[in-house]
Formats: C-alpha cells, sequence, structure tokens
C-alpha cells in the first residue's frame, strides 16, 4: 500500500487539505433519516465503539456489534461491554454480511488487519466508517470499489461523548467523505445521520476531509496537545527543583497548573489567558513565548513536514512492524522522569497561584498553540482545523495529565499520537537547554514578588495589540461564538 | 409551672383546642417568652385566628395544656370587632321604647373601664377620631370601629396583645402611625399578631408560628371537622428558614394556578385504549446477579401509583426501564406510550412524555444555568439549554416561578441555590410540558421538614385537576401520598 496523499497531485492536494467547514444546523434537518432501519455493526467495543453504539441505539437506529472469536469465546472485557449493555455481538462471519454500515472502532494500528479481515465479508453498495483517517491516508488503504467511506469523529474521549448526548447535547464532531469511494453519492447523507445518532450536530460539525483531518489531527497532537505539554511538564519541574523548590509543590503546580491555565484558553482564547497575569507577568510571559517561538519554529516545521511527506508514518509504521519497540521503550522512560515519579504534594494552590507562579507554563501554551496553529496554516490547512487541533482540544489533554500526570495522557492519547509526542519531547528538550539556563524561579514556581506592579505604557499596548490580533485569536473568536450559541456553559 | 421557666412565659403542652363542633386547633406545642413578638401565618382554614383567641382563652381546651395565660389580654379581632358591634345592635333591639336609640358613644366605649386615659386620648387624636367621640359606635364606619377596638385594646395596659389582622381596612396614614406606635411599646407587652400577608410584617416580630391544616382523619366514620395543627415555628433571626418560610406560604396561599402547558407545541397524541407502561417479565441481570425477576407491570392511564421497597430492589432500574435510561430496556418486552421499545424509535421520543424528578437527577444538573432556563430546558428533557428558547417557552417559565415565589431570583444561577430550592425547580421542570406520566422517585429524600412542606406543597398544586399520571416512588410503603390508590412493592432478589 502507498501513501495515498502522495499520489495526488499537488493541486488536489492543497483542495484536501484546505477543507473545512463549519456545517449549519439546518443541514442536519433530516435527522438519523438516511440511516433508520439500516444495520449497522460497529467494529471494537472500547470506549469510542461502546458509547457511539450506546448513542446510535438510543437515536433510534440498529446497533450491533461484531468481536473477534477469541473476545468472545474467553469473555473479554469487548465482549463484556457490548452484552451487559443488551447489544446483540457476533463474529465478523456472522455479522459484517448483514451490515449495512460497518463502524470501525479499533485503535488505528489494527486498522489495516481489520479493514482487510472484514472487506470480503461486506455486502454490495454497503458503508464503512472510520473515526480516523490514518489508515485510508498513511497507509493508502484501498477500498472495494463499490463501498462508500466516510469519517465521523467526535472530538472527545467516548465517556464525554455519551455523558453529552444523555444531558440532551453533543461533542463537537469532524465528518468527511473518502471522495474516492463514494459511488453512490451518499457519503454525506450518512456521515450526517450518523453525527445526529451520536448527538455531534447539536454541539457543532466540521465538514472536513480525509486528508485535511489526518495532516492536523497528527500535527496538532505532536506538537502543542501532547509533546509541548510532556516537555513543558519535564523542564518546569527540573528547573523548579534545581531552584531549590519543595517537590511535592512542583508536582502540584504542574499536574495541575496546565488544566487550570488552559481553562482560561477555552474561554477566551491566549489573550484570555494571558490577561490572567498582572500587566509585568504578562509582559514577561509574552517576551519568553517570543524567544520561545523563535527557537521552536524549526521543530515545529520539520513535523508538519513530516506529517505532510509521510516520512513520520513511514517510521511509526516500521516500529508497529518491529513491535513497538520503540514506543514501548519510550513510555518506559517516561514513566522514569522525575516529574512523573514525585507525587503531587498536600497543599493549596489557588487558581490565581497557578498563573502567578506558572509564567513559563503560560508562555509554553501560547508559544505552542500559536506555533502549531501557524504552522499548519502556512502548510494549507484551513484557519478553523488548525483552530480545533490546536487550541481547542489543548484543554482537553491537560484536563488527562491533572488525572494521572503524563502515564494518563498519554494512555487516553491514541498510539499514533503517543509516538509523535515522544518524538517531538526527544527533539525539544535539548533545543530549550540554552533557554532553560537562563531561567529562574520567578518565572516558574515562585512568581515575579514585584515591590511594584508598574510597566511601561507604550511596551503594554504593544503586547496587548499583538495578543489580540494573532490570527488564532480572531477564528478562535468566531468559533467559540457558535459554540456558546448552542451550548451556553462552552 | 416548672421553676426554671420565665415569669410571664406562655406554654401550650399538646394543646388540643376546640371550637365547636367545626375547628380542632390539635396537640399545638408552643412556648412563648415576654420578650418575644410573633405572627401566626399558615394556609387558609388552618385556624390562625383560633390560635389568637385559645390565648384570649377562647375555646374548650379538651387536651394538654396551657400555662401561664395572663388575666388582662387585649385582643383586636373581626371576631370580636363583630361581636361588640353585635351587642350594640342587640341593645337597639332590647329597646322597646318608641324612641330613636343613640347606641353607645364612641367616647364611652373608648374611656369607660379605660387603665390609661392619656394614652387613649392620645391615640384618638392620632387615629383622628376626636371629632367623632359623641357619635354612636354603630354608626362608624368598618375603619373606624376598628380603630375604636386599637385604642382600647392599648390604653388597657394588657399583659398579652393580640392582633389578629390588625392592618387589614386600615389607610395610609393610620397604618403608619399604628405600626409606629406598636414599635413604640414592644419593650412593655408580647405581641401575637396574626397576618397573612408577610409584607406586612413588623420589624420588630422575633418570631413566626405556622399553621397547616392537619388532613382530616374520617376512619370508622368518625367525623372530626376540620384540624389544624402548628407545623413550623421559625426564629426571625434564621434569615433563610425565614425565607423559606416565606415560599411556603407564598405557594400555600398563591391563587397563581399551575401554568398551562406550551400553546404551541403540542404534545404527540396517545391512544387512550393502551396502557401507557406496560412490562412484561421484566428482568434486569448484571452477570449472574438478578436485579429485577420477570416483573410484569401496567400502568393505566390516570392510575396513580406507588413503588416501594428497600434499598437495592431496583426501584430505580425499574424506573429507568420506563424513561429508557437503561441499557437492558432493549432486551425486555417494554411497551410504552405507544413504543414497542427496540423498534426504531429514539429515546428523545420516550422522555418528550416523562417529566422526572430523582436526587440523581439533582446531582447530574451541575451546570451553571440559570433557575429560568431549568425550567425551560423541561421542554427539551435535557439537562442544560442548548437551544434558544421560544418566546412562549419564556413565559411558561416565568409563570412557573411566579407560582413558587421565586420570580426575583429567575436569573440566578442554579448551583447556587439551595438543595430544597433546587428540587423545586426540577419539579417545575418535569411538569412545564405537562407530561402524561410524572414520576417522582423519592422527591423528599434528603430534604429538611420545612422544604418537604414546600415539596409537597408544589406537588399538591400540581395534582389538582391535571390528567398527568403520577408514579411515586418511595422507600417507606407507609409514607404515603394522598389520591395514590395503586401499589408495588419491590422486594430484593439477590
Amino acid at each position: 500500500m502507498a501513501n495515498y496523499f502522495n499520489t495526488l497531485p499537488l493541486r488536489e492536494q492543497l483542495a484536501q487539505l484546505a477543507q473545512c467547514r463549519f456545517m449549519h444546523s439546518a443541514e442536519f434537518a433530516d435527522g438519523v433519516e438516511a440511516l433508520k432501519g439500516k444495520k449497522m455493526v460497529v467494529i471494537g467495543c472500547g470506549a469510542q465503539g461502546l458509547n457511539q453504539g450506546l448513542n446510535l441505539r438510543d437515536s433510534g437506529l440498529d446497533v450491533s456489534y461484531a468481536l473477534r472469536p477469541e473476545a468472545i469465546e474467553q469473555k473479554r472485557q469487548s465482549w463484556k461491554n457490548a452484552s451487559e449493555n443488551g447489544f446483540v455481538v457476533g463474529t465478523y462471519e456472522e455479522l459484517i454480511p448483514t451490515a449495512d454500515v460497518v463502524l470501525n472502532l479499533t485503535p488505528d494500528k489494527q486498522h489495516t488487519s481489520v479493514v482487510t479481515a472484514v472487506m470480503p465479508l461486506m455486502k454490495k453498495d454497503a458503508c464503512l466508517s472510520y473515526s480516523h483517517g490514518f489508515n485510508i491516508v498513511e497507509e493508502g488503504m484501498k477500498v472495494r470499489e463499490d463501498l462508500t467511506v466516510i469519517m465521523v469523529a467526535p472530538k472527545c474521549p467516548g465517556s464525554e461523548v455519551r455523558a453529552e448526548y444523555v444531558r440532551g447535547f453533543g461533542v463537537p464532531t469532524l465528518i468527511a467523505v473518502h471522495e474516492a469511494n463514494d459511488p453512490k453519492g451518499e457519503g454525506l447523507a450518512l456521515a450526517k445521520a450518523y453525527a445526529v445518532g451520536t448527538g455531534g450536530h447539536k454541539a457543532g460539525v466540521l465538514m472536513s476531509s480525509f486528508i485535511a483531518e489526518v495532516k492536523s489531527d497528527l500535527m496538532g497532537e505532536q506538537t502543542i496537545l501532547c509533546g509541548m505539554l510532556q516537555t513543558g511538564s519535564l523542564l518546569c519541574f527540573d528547573k523548579m527543583i534545581e531552584e531549590g523548590i519543595d517537590a511535592g509543590y512542583a508536582s502540584r503546580l504542574i499536574q495541575f497548573g496546565w488544566e487550570t491555565v488552559t481553562e482560561a484558553l477555552k474561554y477566551g482564547g491566549v489573550t484570555n489567558m494571558l490577561d490572567r497575569l498582572s500587566n509585568p507577568a504578562k509582559i514577561k510571559a509574552f517576551d519568553l513565548s517570543e524567544e520561545l517561538k523563535d527557537i521552536m519554529r524549526p521543530l515545529y516545521n520539520k513535523h508538519q513536514d513530516d506529517i505532510i511527506s509521510g516520512h513520520f508514518s513511514h517510521t511509526m509504521m516500521e516500529d508497529w512492524g518491529n513491535d513497538d519497540k520503540n514506543l514501548l521503550q519510550w513510555r518506559a522512560d517516561t514513566a522514569e522522569t522525575n516529574f512523573e515519579k514525585t507525587p503531587a504534594g498536600d497543599v493549596e494552590i489557588s487558581e490565581q497561584e497557578f498563573f502567578d507562579n506558572g509564567i513559563l507554563m503560560v508562555a509554553m501554551v501560547k508559544a505552542g498553540v500559536e506555533l502549531a496553529f501557524e504552522t499548519m496554516t502556512a502548510a494549507g490547512i484551513v484557519a478553523e482545523s488548525a483552530y480545533y487541533e490546536s487550541l481547542h482540544e489543548t484543554p482537553l489533554i491537560a484536563n488527562t495529565i491533572a488525572r494521572k500526570k503524563l502515564y494518563e495522557m498519554n494512555a487516553t492519547i491514541s498510539d499514533t499520537a503517543e509516538y509523535g509526542c515522544y518524538l517531538y519531547n526527544h527533539a525539544c528538550v535539548p533545543l530549550l537547554a540554552d533557554f532553560m539556563k537562563g531561567i529562574k524561579s520567578d518565572v516558574i514556581g515562585k512568581g515575579l514578588s514585584l515591590d511594584d506592579n508598574g510597566v511601561d505604557n507604550a511596551r503594554l499596548i504593544e503586547v496587548n495589540a499583538a495578543l489580540r490580533s494573532h490570527p488564532v485569536e480572531a477564528v478562535g473568536s468566531v468559533l467559540r461564538g457558535y459554540m456558546a450559541d448552542m451550548k451556553k456553559i462552552v | 409551672m416548672d421553676p426554671l421557666i420565665r415569669p410571664g412565659t406562655i406554654r401550650l403542652t399538646k394543646a388540643t383546642v376546640s371550637f365547636d363542633d367545626r375547628f380542632t386547633l390539635s396537640e399545638i406545642d408552643w412556648t412563648i417568652t415576654p420578650d418575644q413578638h410573633w405572627v401566626i401565618t399558615g394556609t387558609n382554614g388552618a385556624g390562625k385566628s383560633a390560635l389568637a383567641a385559645a390565648l384570649a382563652g377562647i375555646g374548650d381546651i379538651t387536651g394538654g395544656s396551657i400555662q401561664g395565660l395572663p388575666s388582662n389580654v387585649g385582643i383586636v379581632s373581626f371576631e370580636a370587632q363583630a361581636e361588640l358591634i353585635a351587642q350594640e345592635l342587640k341593645k337597639d333591639d332590647a329597646d322597646i321604647m318608641d324612641v330613636i336609640s343613640l347606641g353607645t358613644p364612641v367616647s364611652e366605649m373608648i374611656f369607660d373601664h379605660c387603665q390609661d386615659h392619656q394614652i387613649a386620648s392620645e391615640l384618638v387624636e392620632k387615629f383622628g377620631l376626636t371629632t367623632l367621640l359623641d357619635r354612636a359606635f354603630r354608626k362608624l364606619s368598618t375603619g373606624e370601629t376598628r380603630k375604636v377596638m386599637l385604642i382600647r385594646a392599648l390604653a388597657n395596659k394588657p399583659d398579652l396583645l393580640i392582633l389578629d389582622e390588625p392592618f387589614d381596612g386600615l389607610d395610609v396614614a393610620t397604618l403608619a402611625m399604628l405600626q409606629a406606635h406598636l414599635a413604640s411599646i414592644i419593650d412593655t407587652v408580647p405581641m401575637v399578631m396574626v397576618l397573612n400577608r408577610f409584607d406586612e410584617m413588623p420589624d420588630f416580630i422575633t418570631h413566626v408560628a405556622y399553621l397547616d391544616k392537619k388532613s382530616a382523619d374520617n376512619r370508622k366514620g368518625k367525623k372530626t371537622g376540620d384540624q389544624g395543627r402548628l407545623a413550623l415555628t421559625v426564629d426571625r433571626q434564621d434569615e433563610a428558614a425565614f425565607n423559606e418560610l416565606y415560599q411556603l406560604l407564598h405557594l400555600k396561599t398563591t391563587d397563581l394556578s399551575v401554568p398551562e402547558a406550551d400553546p404551541t407545541h403540542k404534545l404527540p397524541a396517545l391512544d387512550p385504549s393502551q396502557p401507557l407502561v406496560k412490562l412484561t417479565q421484566a428482568t434486569i441481570q448484571y452477570g449472574d446477579t438478578v436485579i429485577v425477576d420477570k416483573l410484569d407491570w401496567t400502568i393505566e392511564r390516570g392510575q396513580h401509583w406507588q413503588l416501594s421497597g428497600p434499598n437495592g430492589s431496583g426501584k430505580t432500574c425499574v424506573l429507568s426501564l420506563i424513561t429508557g435510561d437503561h441499557p437492558q430496556c432493549y432486551t425486555n418486552d417494554i411497551f410504552v406510550f405507544g413504543f414497542q421499545r427496540g423498534n426504531g424509535e429514539s429515546i428523545w421520543q420516550i422522555k418528550q412524555f416523562i417529566g422526572y424528578v430523582s436526587t440523581n437527577l439533582q446531582w447530574e444538573y451541575r451546570v451553571s444555568t440559570s433557575c429560568k432556563n431549568v425550567i425551560i430546558s423541561g421542554f427539551y428533557d435535557s439537562i442544560g439549554m442548548y437551544t434558544k428558547p421560544t418566546d412562549s417557552q419564556k413565559k411558561i417559565a416565568d409563570q412557573w416561578l411566579a407560582l413558587l415565589g421565586m420570580t426575583e431570583r429567575a436569573d440566578q444561577p442554579f448551583n447556587k441555590l439551595s438543595y430544597g430550592d433546587q428540587r423545586l425547580l426540577l419539579i417545575a421542570r418535569a411538569m412545564v410540558k405537562h407530561p402524561p406520566l410524572l414520576i417522582l422517585d423519592e422527591p423528599c429524600l434528603g430534604l429538611d421538614e420545612m422544604n418537604r412542606q414546600l415539596v409537597l406543597a408544589l406537588i399538591e398544586k400540581i395534582c389538582q385537576g391535571f390528567e398527568t399520571t403520577v408514579l411515586y416512588v418511595n422507600h417507606h410503603a407507609e409514607d404515603q401520598i394522598t389520591g395514590i390508590e395503586h401499589y408495588l412493592g419491590l422486594e430484593k432478589n439477590h
């Protein structure tokens, strides 16, 4: 199989990358009609598989689960998940031939083997659905010509997908149709009905392409979302220890600090996150982030280039073929870092203190979000896509670190994201070595502790203007506006 | 009397006081110390005036005791006023001579037997009665006789002053004057006032007694007439309790009725010949543990049910089969609101027919939205609001807030309300669309007495004349609601 993206002419590559449109709610007026009475068979019953299935069934659709014979015979967790919830469970052979839509909700790594096993069993003119386009775009999976191939990707963990549905809402969702596999032109109708079935249409749906989804998703998760948070955690912790700050305090400041500062990001973008700082601290954070951006820009470019060229997926798939040797080693290395091994101390840190004593963390988030956004849009990905894959998802990932540190983050994200995160971290830590030498506890751990909060007017105006005029802020305020219209609670 | 009790304390101990055969105050426990000033309030017909009268020695004590009543009690009430006028009219009737009787003049009514002429004279002037002193008492207007009554009571140096609706029928100037005078004597005499309107309560009132009707006990054909009981007493310094009492009184006495359903959006019609719910051999099982075992249950329209059973007997599980919240509703034979489950219906098609209140819902309702939006969310069966409400929905929500006495709190965040107020709003949310089935899953769980009263008052209001079938869940079979005649008891199976 060859990288699908690389087989396309440049004009087509650019057109595909640039696909992303926030859909109007009126476009979902037909509800689940296009899937009504059709047989939907889910492959995989993990968090996404189970929770999407529960939602689809509660929306009046016919859902069952196809599992591997071993999972059924040994009554594995996936079998329990499906059968205790009252779903019909069967083998591929039993269920796939009856399916009108097959929902492939297995991890990326299994896609090739699953799709290869399933395809011959699928009936003519049926539909194959993905929730991530890696297999199609990077691995170049060729799907039978009569089959329709779509993608429906809720932009939240499976548990949220369910919880929001039960409340009468949904989570933001990305849909796409694989243009090479839309023989009857019904792909979009099916994808929309599927998004309605999971409740996604209530929270906002982005119409994208397989290519834009993969290339932006990979870039976001490797750099700002996971990579920057991992690198930042390790560097900030070691610096605080070096500066003589209590290890328990340092551990808590970082573990819960990302969540707290990015909460401000979620509500009002980078501007609001910086506005939470005092004026001198804001200017300090701004200066630090400008410096960080200059240092890290080549790394962001490299990640984006490797993703676009297929170099990244190629090396990762080599590791798949090598029984995940690198991934497992890097995962073990992460577990041995000082930050991971130091439990958060039993100290109270107020919400504001996370900002005041975490100026460098704020600067890192700002630098990472803006760089990822700038790099993606420079590569032809449209601003809306770039916003969702950078700023929008950062708080979601930060929440996982608050739960159980980097272990939880890396366990929650896909293996693909985790692999990319380690690649970034390995390059970024040495890259920032010199920069970190100049860092003291005033920007991480203790706060500026100035006698006077005075600043130069002209400088403050400059900084505020720069913050507010960044393109990620423009698109962000529009998209957050849509979201707030639909969901008052953000 | 207990030597530890302060002199001048009035104490009612399980006092039952009968007024003819028609009304009985039942087992009143109440203590009034000399430094306190009380307002008696409560629902209509609960015996507010009767309790005030009992302090003046009126009525037969048929049980318990009343200790410490002073002999010199000043009482102003419509009953006393009517009696005085009746006496005057009787004098008139008794006059067989063919001359026009002038009746007792006002001056005589006020100054004969008067303890404090100075106060009486001052008040006559203040109340503007000077020019009326020579007029016959029975020729006065209602407001004027009321003033005379007040002066008589105030000038009599009473040891206890009872004022039953003293402000009714007074003009604004007189009202202000009377309030000022009462405020000036608070250190000399304890006062007990009957007031229907909370906003008339003077600032010096220290305590409130709340009466409500005791449900009639008609067992063994024995007719006891109406009964009232002292349901609650509140110290005014307890601001939260005081506000809750205000709200309770509002709910109990307001003329507002439950708002209508949304005229612009009607629920789909149900086939009247079909039951609302029919479970056939319903079974819920986790692994080898059977929670509910082969349950058959049919709920017909208009049949109010109580579901009871110990913790873990599966009450909430059974409910969730009906509401569609239990995943095993797809593996059971369930017929609800015309849908045989598992045939392509969505849970929102089911939920639109159900109003649902439970402690769990309250826990899950953790979104920061306004009180008004919480009510409106009942139209969408959602937790939180995700759509712009229609004008009609907003209007209905405002009517519900008015009924609950929470109009001023419409825009306050729901999660900042007290636990009891949250429950009230969730009940309003459940009823806002007038669902064919209202499920109240332990609606009073976790509430104190005051809030229990509030919730029951609201449920009572809701049950008045609606076509909603009520399904009430409680783990005590004996804790019953009037009007429910069907019972389903669940046993613990595991």
